[in-house]
């Protein structure tokens, strides 16, 4: 029987554009102190580090090692996950994989990126090689922004639509300390006289580059209640891959439909006895890297029927005091240090559950959440979260 | 001019390309501390543990052994032992001087672990283990590692 | 080269390091794609292979076909040349590209387009005006000129919007 794991300790820095006070090493390592504070262990107590970033982001080879005194994993085993923007997640994956098998009982999971350090659209668009045509990736805003217009063409959303989910986030990121875009907007108005970054997504339509770190600490059953006066038990894990931008090879039109979405939530509700999501699960934090693909996620992650993901936002479903609110941390397009952000998500679907999200805690209560990861190439891990299991 | 070229034997092209993203690597307070000290006083700043009773150098915000957080910055000698060294002859970009550029490990007086930096002021043959050198520093310095330009034997 | 330069954030100084040299890479095309280049290169063509077992065209060409893992083969077809516009993009913004070692906003749309013979490409338009961009609008390729071809997919310009 694999043991349960449950999350006993959260911790992550106040995210910014810019953190020149502090090497990627400091930085990660104020996630970790908080999130050992969180959990009142010491780094002695933790078994085994699991880190995340992206490749070629810091422009330093292996950042991970270098700041192995800072996470606490000097002498100690330790992971490092890359898997492109789902990183964050798949770290989660791997250290409950770990734990659930009993090799350790305690774990540090850790996502962070320090973007400041790089050029974000080129590290990602260093993803491909020229042999495949230059120029013809832009990082992988281009994409989203391909995918836009295709929700906009077929769905019946409207631009005044996405503007109130960038509202929504932005609400949300006012209350969060932890948040990077707090950006006081009021207005639909304001979000449609934003300018075009890549058409037809504007500047605020997307994501911010941020940097920032998060650190979870997790323990397998009979740690945890002695730990944390509030473990969140991690239920259920599912990751499925898609190929990266290939479009159209394997059944899929624009290549840019997040279909492995689609499926991971199949298996996973099938499995969890989940049949109506909104039902039987309490809120999401979902990873969104721009508005539109938010209200086309609600459509994958089976929130609502095809084409009805606008239509949630009308009706105000997914706010904060809403039947089902999703993202109400401000979501990615507030706050997006990438290799941190799915992490973020699995940290504040949490701290919902526990009560601790302090000014941004959604209305109802929330017994279960699911947070969710996507990557450029369309790869998928969702993490099921539950007070009690 | 396309950037390939076909291998003589099989219809397979290479392509010669680059991947060119600026980087900026941040030094953050307590490394712009130990900077700052190298250009303005010429002095090179340890930081201490005192859980361990050790310190290193150049300053770092977390012990490696105990995890705490440091603090208390001391001044380490400009003179050390040298614990190893190696000379480098291949030319390469990312290169701070001409080769052939010995470098090695020098354990300053008062620290306890060891310090990276080039050698000089002497034939690359005339190094030895167990050395005494010395911090040379350059006459202009702007706050890197460099201000010190090798150190020598004493 | 490297530069050391001085930030201050309020009072307080700190020091940042820019690194800004290229990192030189030579990528294989391998076996696959480097036919393609030959046939586009030489001849004008796009070509891809055809998977023996689900006899789906592969694009790019591959080794092995990713659904039936399978070795796909050298089963090559020659692709259309004309096709429909799926869905594109432009870049407003000029932004970092890693290839180019610059900031950079092709000046050409970016589309997916959908070739009469089902296959998908992701390539350049030539029309430049927003207005003129629609989906479903027709295209055909416009080869470089000879001196300038022998990088695949590249070797194609753009696609030229026709009246069909």
């Amino acid at each position: 029987m694999p043991n349960r794991v449950a999350i006993v300790g959260i911790g992550q820095t106040r995210h910014r554009s810019t953190r020149r006070d502090v090497t990627l090493p400091e930085m990660i390592n104020e996630a970790v102190r908080e999130a050992l504070a969180d959990a009142d262990l010491t780094i002695r107590d933790i078994e085994a580090v699991f880190t995340s970033s992206m490749e070629t982001f810091e422009g330093i080879y292996l950042p991970d090692h270098g700041a192995a005194a800072e996470i606490g994993a000097f002498m100690k085993p330790g992971f490092k996950v890359c898997t492109g923007g789902t990183s964050g997640a798949s770290v989660v994956v791997e250290g409950f994989c770990m734990v659930a098998a009993g090799l350790y009982d305690t774990a540090l999971v850790i996502g962070f990126e320090k973007q400041d350090c790089g050029e974000t659209t080129a590290a990602i668009t260093a993803a491909t090689t020229p042999v495949w045509g230059k120029g013809a990736v832009t990082g992988a805003i281009g994409e989203f922004a391909k995918q836009a217009l295709s929700y906009m063409e077929t769905s019946g959303a409207k631009e005044e639509h996405a503007a109130r989910v960038r509202l929504k986030a932005d609400r949300g990121a006012c209350r969060n300390e932890y948040a990077h875009l707090k950006l006081g907007l009021q207005t639909i108005e304001e979000v449609l006289k934003s300018d075009y970054l890549v058409w037809p997504l504007r500047f605020l339509d997307f994501c911010p580059q941020s940097s920032g770190a998060c650190a979870l600490v997790f323990a397998t059953e009979n740690r945890a209640r002695k730990i944390h006066r509030k473990p969140v038990w991690i239920a259920d894990v599912e990751v499925v891959h898609q190929e990266p931008f290939r479009a159209g090879t394997f059944g899929d039109p624009t290549g840019k439909e997040a279909y492995s979405q689609h499926v991971a939530c199949e298996r996973l509700y099938k499995r969890n006895g989940i049949t109506h999501p909104r039902r039987d699960i309490d809120m999401a934090e979902v990873y969104e890297p721009s508005n539109w693909e938010e209200m086309s996620l609600y459509e994958h992650l089976h929130f609502c029927g095809k084409n009805e993901g606008w239509k949630l936002v009308e009706k105000g479903i997914t706010e904060m005091d809403g039947e089902f609110p999703v993202n109400p941390s401000g979501g990615v397009i507030a706050t997006n240090p990438i290799g941190a952000t799915p992490t973020i998500r699995v940290a504040e679907a949490a701290l919902q559950i526990r009560g601790d999200a302090g000014e941004h805690q959604v209305a109802k209560d929330v017994k279960s959440a699911l947070a969710t990861a996507l990557g450029g190439p369309n790869w998928t891990v969702l993490t099921l979260l539950k007070r009690t299991l | 001019m396309p950037a390939t070229r076909k291998l003589k034997d099989r219809d397979v092209y290479l392509y010669h390309g680059q991947i060119y993203i600026p980087n900026t690597y941040t030094a953050g307070g307590l490394g712009t501390q130990v900077l700052a000290a190298l250009r303005d006083k010429k002095k090179i700043l340890g930081i201490r543990c005192p859980a361990c009773n050790r310190v290193y150098v150049p300053a770092r915000s977390t012990c490696k052994d105990c995890f705490g957080q440091l603090s208390e910055l001391v001044e380490v000698s400009d003179r050390g032992t040298l614990l190893t060294y190696t000379v480098v002859y291949q030319p390469h970009i990312t290169q701070p001087v001409e080769p052939p550029i010995p470098y090695g490990i020098v354990q300053l007086d008062g620290a306890d672990n060891g310090f990276l930096h080039m050698l000089g002021g002497a034939d690359p043959g005339e190094f030895r283990i167990g050395m005494r050198v010395r911090a040379v520093f350059k006459k202009e310095r702007t706050g890197s590692i460099l201000d010190i330009r090798y150190f020598k034997p004493l | 080269m490297r530069q050391s330069a001085k930030k201050t954030e309020k009072q307080q100084e700190y020091i940042s390091i820019r690194f800004d040299a290229p990192r030189k890479y030579r990528w294989s095309t391998g076996k696959w794609i480097g036919r393609t280049y030959l046939e586009a290169k030489e001849n004008k063509k796009i070509v891809a292979n055809r998977c023996p077992q689900c006899r789906e065209v592969l694009w790019p060409p591959m080794q092995v076909c990713g659904r039936c893992k399978v070795e796909a083969g050298e089963d090559w077809v020659e692709l259309a040349q004309t096709g429909t516009v799926m869905q594109y993009t432009y870049l407003v913004y000029p932004l970092w590209d890693p290839h180019y070692g610059e900031k950079f906003a092709n000046p050409y749309p970016n589309a997916m387009i959908l070739l009469d013979d089902g296959v998908y490409i992701r390539h350049f338009l030539e029309e430049t005006d927003p207005k003129k961009l629609k989906a479903g609008m027709r295209v055909r390729a416009v080869w470089r000129e000879d001196a300038e071809r022998g990088e695949g997919t590249a070797d194609i310009k753009y696609f030229r919007t026709i009246e069909e």
